[in-house]
């Protein structure tokens, strides 16, 4: 028996099979798990006092209720939907401009390119400290130049006042990700092969008729990609605002996935911050089946 | 004595049937090709011998022992791959000895199997190199090294020249069969190419779809094809099918059921029915010498290549085809032809030479000594 | 002539898009005084670090310490447990396989913001908040781990497995053909991924903000996020904090940029 069990960890799949289910395992224990208890908590009384309670009052729907008729709620569910959305617009449309711009042939492309991604490599934490310097109101670099530009005359209060805040974030979470956007569109435009343009071309298309009827069409699922990644990116921004606003002020420029935060670990609302969390985790859960999808559809394409 | 047993073999991946109820017996030294078209199950049943993929049912002896649920490492075979699967981060020498140096054999034994093998196969300036360094005929041979620097109880060899160039591949094609004279190691080999399988081993083993179709020494699959498939496989160009009729109490045949195209068979089959003729491009001659019997066609197109000349015809006129439906069939002279498509010729074959099938089974039809 | 123009404008909008990272080092040099003026100075005076005073007043050692203890260890679960799986789900086809790569992808997106809360509260029960940088490490592998079984997998399915097959007829088991043949020839993509992974846990900052309680243990960048109040306003100290944390990122992501551009790529669309 114990010999058979050595036999095929050895030398059947008995090997790969223990290699798999160790990862597994762990995830089960540190991923898997926890997604599902925090489903159980939304539907439980957690606070400070049962927090290290195993047997916890249920509370059913009742705590979705009591969200919903929060009236911070849909100030932040608007904050989040704005967010996300423009973060995905202005990081795919820069990162796209930027794939193509570095896709033409020039001495050092490659290079120059790949210098884009050391603030994709920096912690979140440091980006969002160097923006907030950027944005200070009185000495800030940016208000500076909007000044000189003569876009502005008066400083603008980006991380006070409410109504930049929220922009402020965006921002810098576009910056962020922007060179993530650019070389997963990079490598889709260097899949597209290079006979098919010129095929085009010969036809008689012109570069824009080119772009609209060959670039566009086949970044297609490529696109798709990255989208659904720039979203699920998107909704794991954290670091941002935590860094320059932590929300503030009064919610301007709080997002879901801050909020939940805020309620489990600075007022101790930990039903209310999992009830965000089950919800918000639904969504990325879409979209990242969304993503795979999209991938899967280029593979067999 | 037989090296191989595989009884009732069957491999399945989910519900698709890969090899279908494979028994076949390889003698002590003997070299088997395995051939067929490609998706066959060639490479499946070369890796179920060698351990790489679990069989379904049935039973493997290695030797006479029963090998279903051993591991490659105790199957004691060697195996050269279609890619040669050389180890890229090792050199020459570290990839031959690979297998020696796993069984811990002595360092002098190793050095000295070594030398044998690089003088035997020209490999000893190389040995210091890395594969990415050599040429494709070059890790062939590191690939053949790997192989025979053990002293396996068999060689598996899965389409090892398929991705040599012509000129090389005919080459190696000798000198494996030279290797094998010498060694007398129990060989199985792949191949998709009956030309190969023909020229190289004792005996060829023909697959399709996962089943054995026919098994016999390389002249007697060419002569006496057990149906269409192996007549058809076998033989380069492929055999020509013609539907005919069997006429005169079976001693004659009517290509495409026409009174003008009757051939006389070498040998009576049972009468009365539609047949499928084969003839061999090789066996039809222009203008007929010998004992062939003639009948006429007209040249459709020539192909030369020199020393050999391909002609494509058409019976003269197919009654049983309708309207446009032409027979055709391809002719074979070695040398230069004069004729040119158009012309009107006749077309003679000795009656041994004409093969007749089932239309529907496929099945060789035999003599029937009747009545 | 027209080519080293577009090289030209590359080199105008890397420099736009790199100008926070310049803007960080710059004032880095300045002093106190200097960064209040008005217009700015886009180079300082007379640069110079006060590395010194910062390592001091801020106790960057301990947070650097803590943070590189975090990513060592994150790091470590991470290879060990990622390593074989990756292996497993590139050379083994099935749909038990597909169930399972699904479900790592599914895993990778979960944004660790939302799953700190029952990560939390479950640690706290069982007890494991009494190592609190062990928790972190246990939450963040689990973050890592899924993103580097995938990056490893494409890797993996680069090493044709005909070099396994080979093996084992040469007479190794599947151990010993995973450890002697596969496991050398993905070296390069283990070790960038590493390297990502590792990046990745030095900069980790929500469980550490929201696990690690006492003070000695927290990360630099929960360090950072604490002196980054409403009213911070030594942005010398702040963007020399900033720098020292930053500057060994930069050069790994420098000396190894081309290898992290290649891996990310050929596994973030596989
Ligand atoms: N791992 C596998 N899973 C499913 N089907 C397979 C697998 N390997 C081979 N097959 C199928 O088995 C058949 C035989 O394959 P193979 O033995 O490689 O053919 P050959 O070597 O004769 O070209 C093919 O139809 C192939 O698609
Ligand atoms: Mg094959």
């Amino acid at each position: 028996m114990i010999s058979q069990l050595l036999k095929t960890l050895r030398d059947g799949d008995g090997f790969e099979a223990a290699l798999v289910l160790a990862a597994i395992g762990y995830l089960l224990v540190f991923a898997a798990f926890p997604l599902v208890y925090n489903i159980v908590m939304s539907f439980q009384e957690v606070d400070m006092f049962s927090l290290a309670s195993f047997d916890r009052p249920f509370r059913g729907l009742d705590n979705y209720r009591d969200l919903i008729q929060r009236p911070e709620a849909w100030e932040i569910l608007r904050n989040t939907i704005i967010f996300v959305s423009c973060s995905v617009v202005f990081q795919l449309g820069l990162g796209f401009a930027l794939a193509l711009f570095f896709q033409l042939d020039f001495p050092g492309a490659g290079a120059i390119r790949g210098l884009f991604l050391a603030g994709w490599v920096m912690p979140g934490l440091v980006v969002g400290a160097i923006w907030k310097w950027i944005f200070a109101g009185d000495f800030g670099v940016l208000n500076y130049a909007l000044h000189s530009a003569g876009l502005i005359d008066k400083n603008i209060f980006w991380l006070s006042d409410p109504a930049y805040a929220l922009a402020a974030v965006t921002i810098a979470n576009i910056w962020l990700g922007i060179p993530f956007n650019m070389i997963l569109l990079s490598v889709g435009l260097a899949g597209i092969p290079e006979d098919i343009y010129e095929a085009a071309e010969l036809d008689g298309a012109n570069r824009w008729q080119r772009f609209m009827s060959i670039t566009v069409p086949l970044m297609g699922s490529t696109l798709g990609a990255v989208i659904s990644l720039g979203i699920i990116f998107t909704l794991q921004q954290f670091d941002l605002v935590a860094a320059l606003t932590q929300g503030g002020p009064a919610n301007a420029s709080n997002i879901a996935q801050y909020w939940s935060w805020q309620m489990s670990f600075q007022t101790y609302e930990i039903s209310a911050g999992s009830v965000v969390a089950t919800l918000m985790i639904a969504v990325v859960v879409v979209v990242a089946a969304i993503y795979v999808r999209s991938v899967q559809h280029e593979h067999s394409a | 004595m037989f090296q191989i047993e595989i009884e009732h073999l069957n491999k399945s991946y989910g519900h698709a049937r890969v090899l279908k109820d494979i028994s076949l017996q390889v003698p002590l030294g003997a070299f088997v090709a395995l051939v067929g078209p490609s998706g066959c199950g060639k490479s499946t049943l070369l890796r179920t011998i060698a351990g790489l993929e679990k069989i379904t049912s049935g039973t493997l002896k290695i030797a006479g022992v029963v090998v279903n649920d051993k591991p490659p490492r105790e199957r004691d075979v060697a195996m050269v791959f279609q890619s040669y699967a050389l180890y890229p981060h090792m050199t020459v020498e570290d990839n031959m000895t690979y297998a020696l140096r796993l069984r811990h054999r002595p360092k002098r034994e190793i050095a000295e199997r070594v030398a044998d093998v690089a003088e035997i196969l020209g490999l000893g300036l190389l040995l210091g190199r890395t594969p990415r360094a050599l040429s494709g005929g070059q890790r062939q041979r590191v690939a053949m090294g790997r192989a025979i620097i053990r002293d396996p109880k068999a060689f598996l060899f899965d389409e090892p020249l398929s991705n040599l160039d012509a000129s090389l591949r005919v080459k190696m094609r000798g000198e494996i069969r030279k290797l094998h004279q010498r060694l007398g190691a129990t060989s199985v080999y792949v191949t998709h190419d009956q030309i190969e399988a023909m020229t190289m081993a004792d005996m060829v083993v023909v697959l399709r779809d996962g089943a054995i179709e026919q098994v016999g020494a390389p002249l007697t699959l060419y002569q006496q094809p057990v149906n269409r498939f192996v007549a058809g496989f076998i033989g380069s160009p492929a055999m020509n099918f013609v539907p005919a009729i069997l006429v005169d109490d079976g001693n004659s045949l009517l290509l495409g059921g026409d009174a003008a195209c009757r051939l006389r068979l070498g040998q009576r089959r049972a009468p009365g029915r539609a047949v499928l003729a084969g003839l061999r491009p090789e066996h039809l001659t222009l203008g007929g010498v010998g004992k062939a019997q003639t009948f006429a066609a007209r040249v459709e197109s020539v192909e030369g290549t020199g020393s050999m000349t391909f002609i494509e015809m058409s019976i003269a006129h197919g009654a049983t085809a309708g309207a446009g439906d032409a027979v055709m069939l391809t002719l074979a002279q070695s040398g230069i032809s004069t004729v040119r498509p158009g012309d009107r010729v006749t077309v003679g074959i000795d009656p041994a030479d004409i093969y007749v099938f089932d239309p529907d089974s496929g099945l060789a039809l035999q003599a029937d000594p009747a009545p | 002539m027209k080519r080293s123009l577009l090289t030209g404008v590359a080199v105008v909008l890397a420099a736009l898009y790199l100008f926070p990272v310049y803007w960080m080092f710059v004032t880095a040099m300045k002093t106190s005084g200097e960064i209040f003026q008005y217009p700015p100075a886009f180079w300082p005076a007379s640069p110079h670090f006060q590395f010194r005073a910062v390592f001091a007043s801020y106790n960057l050692g301990r947070y650097i310490w803590n943070s590189l203890l975090i990513a060592t260890g994150t790091t470590a679960i991470t290879i060990v447990l990622g390593t074989g799986a990756a292996y497993a789900l590139a050379y083994v086809r099935g749909f038990a396989v597909n169930v399972a790569l699904f479900a790592i992808l599914m895993l990778q997106v979960l944004p660790p913001s939302l799953m700190v809360t029952p990560i939390f509260v479950a640690f706290n029960q069982v007890g494991l908040l009494e190592w609190p940088r062990v928790a972190v490490v246990l939450a963040t592998a689990a973050k890592t781990l899924p993103f580097y079984i995938i990056l490893c997998r494409a890797t993996f399915t680069q090493v044709p497995r005909e070099l396994r097959d080979a093996a084992l007829v040469d007479g190794n088991s599947r151990v010993g053909a995973f450890l002697h043949i596969i496991l050398p020839l993905a070296r390069n993509g283990i070790l960038i991924t590493g390297v990502l992974v590792f990046l990745q846990s030095f900069g980790e900052y929500v469980y550490s903000r929201s696990l690690i309680a006492d003070k000695e243990l927290q990360t630099a960048t929960v360090g950072l996020s604490t002196f980054l109040g409403a009213d911070a306003n030594d942005w010398v100290g702040l963007m020399t904090y900033s720098s020292l944390y930053v500057t060994p990122i930069l050069l790994i992501f420098v000396v190894l940029q081309r290898r992290i551009v290649s891996g990310l790529t050929s596994g973030a669309l596989k």
